[in-house]
This record gives structure tokens, C-alpha cells and sequence, in this order.
């Protein structure tokens, strides 16, 4: 039922910070810290996104499929759906947060602006947090595959503002908190509409590029029959009648679960501010209850859990959340009992359902060659946030293709599966040996931004070389001409050379290859570009 | 490099269980395979999936029709599969109207399968396996082939009357027959689009498609 939200009216503590700051802070003051908070909002989002697709490509959600399928696998795709659920959402807050400072003529900051290492804290996040699993109380999220501790880390991103918590933007408990000064500032006297048109509406990033489920988010609650026709189709009388994959489906995202008309706000006014900070704040800690506190749902329809919600129930399951030490808010009320069937990292491991996957993997320490490969993930990310600073500089008529081209393409077609191709190598040497090859997500540089397509290239090419030398050293005549001709990338659309399934290490080598050219040199066979798009053309005249 | 010692690379997902016997299509013919598509009709356009296309004999088999001599689709609306070119995932479209739909996208794009403005702005794998269901927008949950085919019965007018007046600039020839209103899906598939059993030869050639998402809800395979 899409219900569009009102806007949450100021706590009692957030009504007192208000009219301090009326008070004693100038109209300068009052619109100087707003974009600085803006640009740290930005930044906390970035810096969540890393953090949960490493966990989500932990995980294989489709070694198995039907009827049968284990408790193990059935869990395994369940928590990838809820990662990317969340994920999806975070990429909507950072959006959110980039068209509020946009419209105040600011540029958002992005490239280069996620974490610098990891395991990090959040910008501005207070070091020192709840008790966790381990007794210990330190704020570091690493890069990790999903187990019980990994999914702590992720509560401490998530943990929920109470009722009445003071406003903070600097060592900050919770992002509540954190949004909660900016929804303070934003209802300070000094500011007008006119704040937030100085940057055209027309190119901020718009509600169309938006979309809170995909064949990604969503998973399946039981066993089903995956040859059963969608509904209403009838059932053939060859099917199986049990439910089919669209009975089955669970949507853990809603089109209604947002403040305002539309989830992914363009800002041209105070109100439009205030409706996309309380979107974000809502979807990630549920709807504030008076005098309660936070409720488990993140709209008042009640029907998506909040962030926050959505992990601990995901924790839930784990057989270690029965006497764990961690220490968990009064709100909104946690489960009580370990949720059945139990499961454990191991049985997900043994169950090939889960990556061994190193811990905050850094390029630096794969072996040689390996090291290019990651590169050009991190290359391929970096990429990806000049192409969300890019949106701005776009002519609105021309977004939507852009958006399509540029974020779509780069995050479906090359970022998700260069990665779940990457994750297919073993690492047989150096400080990961015995685990398989994971993204490293780091800051690399890729030059100016009105260069940043051949810095990609470049790395592309590099991650080319270094496939092209594995290939060479696990077996050259197993590579044949295939290889051949995906190397000839300038003038090949790669599309021929693609394996088309995962098997040995040279097929997959020649994957990491194909996926490289798509993103810097595929062309269609009427020789249409079909690459990642070169921002230069906007960054010269920026 | 890769020992004994070391994990082993992760195995291709196998068909879901349990794959449905005796094969429900022995009588059809069989799917030709990715980017096999045959002459079509001249200055036609191409289409995204069975039973969405303009006129007789454009389809999969194109103007010879299936192997067999049974001759191509007598008219529009009853083709065998698509005729853009084969692709796995949203915009990744050559052409206006050669977008699949369902699993990437938006609400809006959703409800329009097939129907997409131009290139890169369709949305998803064609040809649509009848196993697909929207995952955003008002078809939610809902067969992505049959609300395709239900916006290609809805864009008929329009489309046909584009048609044509391109036929009458001279840009489609003058015997092209252009009808006036478009026939049944063929019957085995009419109630369903085209199902993965079909267009995976019954799990003989499972690449004949690919529909992405590692979800394993997309009917053909996902991504690995």
C-alpha cells in the first residue's frame, strides 16, 4: 500500500537544541555547518556500502534451487537478499544526502571520500560503543563474511536513536543522532526556500533512477518449484503444485516506505530537505514512537522492517545469539530465542554457500598479478562515484540515459559480477593463502576527474595483464584462442569471449578479463558503445 | 598458482529440483538458440519475445519458419520468441521496444516490458521466460510475459498506425502485409510466455539463456 509518511515532529530535546541555536548561532553559522554535517552525512553513507556488499558477496544464494532446498542455502539467500536490501537503501540515503547539499550549491564529494582502511570507524562515530559479542565496546566495522560477529558490526552501524536522544554531529552513538542535528539546523529561523535552489532542481539526481527492489533484494521463504509459470498463468498440468518462485519471493523493500511523495527526493525547499533526512533516519532505525522510542518498522504502513531490524533478526538465527554478551537497545524489543532452523558460520561454509573470504583485504598483500586484478574493482568503485558526482553535471534530458549507462551498467554489469567472478580464485600464497580473492574497495586514484576513464582503462589493462599471465601460467593451451581474441579488446565487443559458466581457474580468468572490457571497451555489433560512458566531456567545462 | 591445497572455484548452480518429466514440449519446435534468429521481414520491427511481434513470419524462425516446413507464423502476435538481439539484463537493449523487464528497473519500466523509448532504456533479459515475475511497480509478483503481451495488445493501434505510416513513406515496402489485429500466442505458450523448460531444450543447452540476479528467482539460471 504506498502511504506516503509525514515528516516526524521535533522531539522535546530537539525543540530546546532549536531554539539554542536560534539563539546564540548566526544565519553563517546556522548554513556553514549544515554542509559541513551534509558532506559527513555523505560520507557515512559512502562508507556503509563497501561494508555490506563484501558480506553480501560472501555468500552464494544459487548454489541450489527447487523444492529441496537445504536450510543452509535457503538461509544463505535470505540474508543476501536483506544485505542488498539494505544496501539499496544506503545508495539511496548517500543520494538523498548528495541532492539536499546540491541544492544548497555545493557539489557532494564522493570519489576518493570512502574509507581509507579498514576495519574504520564511521566519520564522527563515537570509538567507543555498546558491549559487543567479544565484551569488547570498540566501533571498528571491517570488511568481513557474513557470520554472527559480522552481523554485530552491522547493529552498531544500524543501532537505533531512543526517544529524546540529544542531537550530535560529532562523536556521535547513532546515525539518528547524527540526523537528528541536521534536522535541528534545518529548523532554525535563519533559513529560507531560497537555501535550497541554488543548486538547479532540474539536475539533481531524480526520483526515476530509483528502485527499492530488484531480482537481487528479493529471496525466496521456502522451498518452490522454479519451472512453475508466474502468475496468474495457470499451472500446467506438468507442474508441481506447490508454489512457484513468485509465491515464494519475499520483497524486503517497499515502495511506500518514505517520507513526502516520492522516496528519492530533488530538493528545492526546507520541506523537501526535511523529508529526505526523515527518509533516511526512518529507513534505517524505524519510526520514532513518542515516548517509546524506535518503532521495528521503518514507515507507518508497517510493513518494512527498519534496518536495524532486518540485521538483528538476520543475527537472530545464529546459534551463537543464544548468552551472547552483546548488548542491545531497550528499542525496539529484540528476539528472545535463537529464531529455527539455527544455523552457524561453519554449516554455511561446509555447506558452500558462504566465501572464505579474507578479513579487510588490501591489494598490497595479494600475491603479484592478483593485486592488478582487485585493483580494478577498487578502480571499477572509484569509477562509479565520479559517475554519481557526474549526475549533476549532466543535461537533465540526457540523465536517465546516463544514470542507465554510467550506474547501472557499472554496478550490474561489471562491479557485481567482476567480483563474484574474483571470488572464484583461491589465493594459494602471501596473507590470504588458502582463502578466496575478495574486493578491496580502497580509495585508488584514477587521476582528475575529467581523466578518470583512462585512469580506469588503465587499471583495466593492468587487470588484463595480470589475467593474461595467470592464464600463461595455469595453462597455456587450456586458454587457446579464446583468449586470443579477448585480449584484442579494442576491437573485440566481448561479448563472444564470455564463459558462460563458472568452472577452472583459466575460465574464470578469461570472466575477469570480459568483465574488464565491458567496462572499457565493449561495443555493440553496430558499433555502438556499450562501455562505461567517459565523464571527461562534463568535467572539462565544470 | 591453484594446488591440491587450495579451495576449488565454486560449481555452476544446477537446474532446480525436481525438473519436471515426461518434457511437456516434444510437439513444439525447438528453441533455436542464443542469437540464432532468422531473416525477418523488411523494415519490420524487431520485438522482444514471443507473441510481441508486428506481422507474419517475423519471429525466431524468421520468414522460413521452424525447421520441419510447417512455414513461418501466419501473423502478428504469434511468433515463436524474440528477435533483438539476445541480452541478459537491463539496458543493455539495443533498440526501442527489444527490452525484457522484471528484474532490474523501476516500477514504471516494470509495467512496460517490451515497450521501452529506445536503446539502453529497456529493462532486462529477453527473450522473458514465462517463469519471471516483476519485482517493482504494480505488477509486482505478477508474469512479466503476460503483462508484456498485455501492453503489446494495448500499444496495438498505435503501433500499427506508425507502421503504417512508414509503410507509406516508402520505408516498409508496399506488400508488406500489415494486419489489423494481432492473432494468439502460439498455443502452447499462450497462457504462459515462454518457459526456461523450452528454451533451454529441456535442460539440454542450458546457455541459451541467462536472466541476471544471483537470487536464483529469475526462472533462467541467474547469474553465477
Amino acid at each position: 500500500m504506498d502511504t506516503p509518511d509525514p515528516v516526524t515532529p521535533l522531539t522535546p530535546a530537539e525543540q530546546a537544541f532549536v531554539a539554542t541555536l536560534n539563539a546564540n548561532w548566526t544565519r553563517e553559522e546556522v548554513l556553514a555547518r549544515l554542509q559541513t554535517d551534509l558532506q559527513t552525512a555523505i560520507e557515512i553513507e559512502l562508507a556503509t556500502i563497501p561494508i555490506y556488499l563484501y558480506t553480501y558477496y560472501s555468500l552464494v544464494r544459487n548454489n541450489e534451487s527447487g523444492e529441496t532446498i537445504s536450510d543452509a542455502q535457503l538461509f544463505a539467500n535470505k540474508a543476501g537478499g536483506v544485505i542488498m536490501s539494505v544496501a539499496v537503501e544506503e545508495m539511496l540515503h548517500m543520494s538523498l544526502s548528495s541532492n539536499v547539499l546540491f541544492s544548497m550549491g555545493v557539489a557532494p564529494q564522493l570519489y576518493q571520500h570512502a574509507p581509507s582502511a579498514y576495519p574504520t570507524g564511521l566519520p564522527y562515530h563515537n570509538p567507543t560503543g555498546p558491549v559487543g559479542p567479544d565484551g569488547q565496546t570498540a566501533v571498528q566495522i571491517p570488511l568481513g563474511k557474513l557470520g554472527f560477529e559480522q552481523l554485530w558490526h552491522f547493529l552498531q552501524i544500524e543501532y537505533p536513536e531512543q526517544w529524546n536522544a540529544p542531537p550530535q554531529d560529532s562523536n556521535w552513538d547513532t546515525i539518528g543522532q547524527f540526523y537528528s542535528y541536521i534536522r535541528c539546523l534545518l529548523s532554525t529561523a535563519f533559513l529560507t526556500d531560497g537555501d535550497f535552489q541554488q543548486g538547479a532542481w532540474a539536475k539533481a539526481i531524480q526520483p526515476y533512477n530509483y528502485s527499492p527492489n530488484n531480482v537481487d533484494t528479493v529471496y525466496p521463504d521456502a522451498g518452490f518449484d522454479p519451472w512453475k509459470p508466474a502468475p496468474p498463468a495457470p499451472t500446467p498440468g506438468w507442474a508441481d503444485p506447490v508454489q512457484g518462485a513468485a509465491a515464494a519471493a519475499v520483497f524486503p523493500d517497499y515502495a511506500d516506505s518514505h517520507v513526502g511523495q516520492t522516496q528519492l527526493v530533488a530538493v528545492q525547499s526546507i520541506q523537501d530537505a526535511a523529508t529526505a533526512i526523515d527518509t533516511i533516519c526512518d529507513q534505517g532505525e524505524g519510526v520514532p514512537i513518542p515516548d517509546v522510542g524506535p518503532s521495528p518498522d521503518d514507515d507507518q504502513s508497517k510493513d518494512e522492517e527498519s534496518h536495524y531490524v532486518k540485521f538483528l533478526t538476520l543475527q537472530a538465527q545464529f546459534a551463537d545469539y543464544a548468552g551472547t554478551s552483546e548488548q542491545r537497545p531497550l528499542q525496539p524489543p529484540a528476539p528472545t530465542d535463537v529464531i529455527q532452523p539455527a544455523i552457524t558460520q561453519a554449516d554455511l561454509l561446509a555447506a558452500d554457500v558462504l566465501v572464505n573470504m579474507p578479513d579487510n583485504p588490501v591489494a598490497a598483500n595479494y600475491p603479484p598479478l592478483y593485486s592488478d586484478i582487485a585493483n580494478f574493482c577498487s578502480a571499477c568503485f572509484q569509477y562509479m562515484l565520479i559517475m554519481t558526482e557526474t549526475i549533476y553535471l549532466v543535461p537533465p534530458e540526457n540523465q536517465k540515459l546516463f544514470f542507465n549507462e554510467g550506474l547501472h551498467r557499472s554496478m550490474i554489469w561489471v562491479l557485481d559480477k567482476y567480483i563474484r567472478t574474483i571470488r572464484q580464485i583461491p589465493i594459494s600464497g602471501g596473507a590470504y593463502a588458502g582463502m578466496m580473492m575478495g574486493p578491496t574497495f580502497e580509495n585508488v586514484s584514477l587521476g582528475l576527474r575529467v581523466n578518470s576513464f583512462a585512469g580506469l582503462t588503465d587499471f583495466g589493462n593492468k587487470a588484463i595483464e595480470a589475467a593474461k599471465a595467470l592464464i600463461a601460467e595455469e595453462d597455456a593451451d587450456e586458454a587457446g584462442d579464446k583468449v586470443a581474441e579477448a585480449l584484442d579488446h579494442l576491437n573485440f565487443a566481448a561479448e563472444a569471449a564470455k564463459i558462460e559458466k563458472d568452472g577452472d581457474l583459466v575460465s574464470v580468468l578469461q570472466n575477469v578479463i570480459y568483465y574488464v572490457c565491458v567496462a572499457i571497451s565493449k561495443t555493440s555489433a553496430d558499433g555502438y558503445p556499450m562501455h562505461l560512458p567517459d565523464v571527461g566531456q562534463y568535467w572539462a567545462t565544470a | 598458482m591453484a594446488s591440491s591445497a587450495t579451495p576449488t572455484p565454486t560449481p555452476a548452480p544446477p537446474p532446480g529440483v525436481p525438473v519436471p518429466t515426461p518434457y511437456p514440449y516434444a510437439n513444439e519446435p525447438a528453441y533455436p538458440g542464443p542469437n540464432v534468429i532468422g531473416p525477418q521481414p523488411e523494415g519490420m520491427p524487431l520485438h522482444a519475445c514471443m507473441g510481441l511481434n508486428a506481422c507474419a513470419g517475423a519471429d525466431r524462425f524468421g520468414t522460413a519458419g521452424p525447421p520441419g516446413g510447417k512455414g513461418p507464423n501466419a501473423c502478428a502476435g504469434q511468433g515463436y520468441c524474440s528477435t533483438g538481439t539476445d541480452h541478459t539484463c537491463h539496458v543493455q537493449n539495443d533498440c526501442k521496444g527489444q527490452g525484457g523487464c522484471g528484474l532490474y528497473g523501476t516500477g514504471e519500466e516494470m509495467n512496460n516490458p517490451g515497450a521501452n523509448d529506445c536503446r539502453s532504456l529497456g529493462s532486462c533479459a529477453t527473450p522473458i521466460n514465462g517463469e519471471r515475475f516483476s519485482t517493482n511497480g504494480p505488477n509486482q509478483g505478477q508474469s512479466v510475459w503476460l503483462r508484456a503481451r498485455a501492453v503489446f495488445e494495448a500499444n496495438w493501434a498505435a503501433n500499427q498506425a506508425e507502421l503504417k505510416a512508414l509503410q507509406a513513406a516508402g520505408k516498409i515496402a508496399s506488400t508488406q502485409a500489415l494486419p489489423e489485429t494481432p492473432g494468439p500466442a502460439p498455443a502452447a505458450f499462450a497462457a504462459t510466455g515462454p518457459t526456461y523448460l523450452w528454451i533451454s531444450q529441456d535442460n539440454e543447452a542450458r546457455g541459451n539463456m541467462t536472466a541476471c540476479g544471483s537470487s536464483g528467482m529469475s526462472g533462467a539460471g541467474g547469474c553465477s
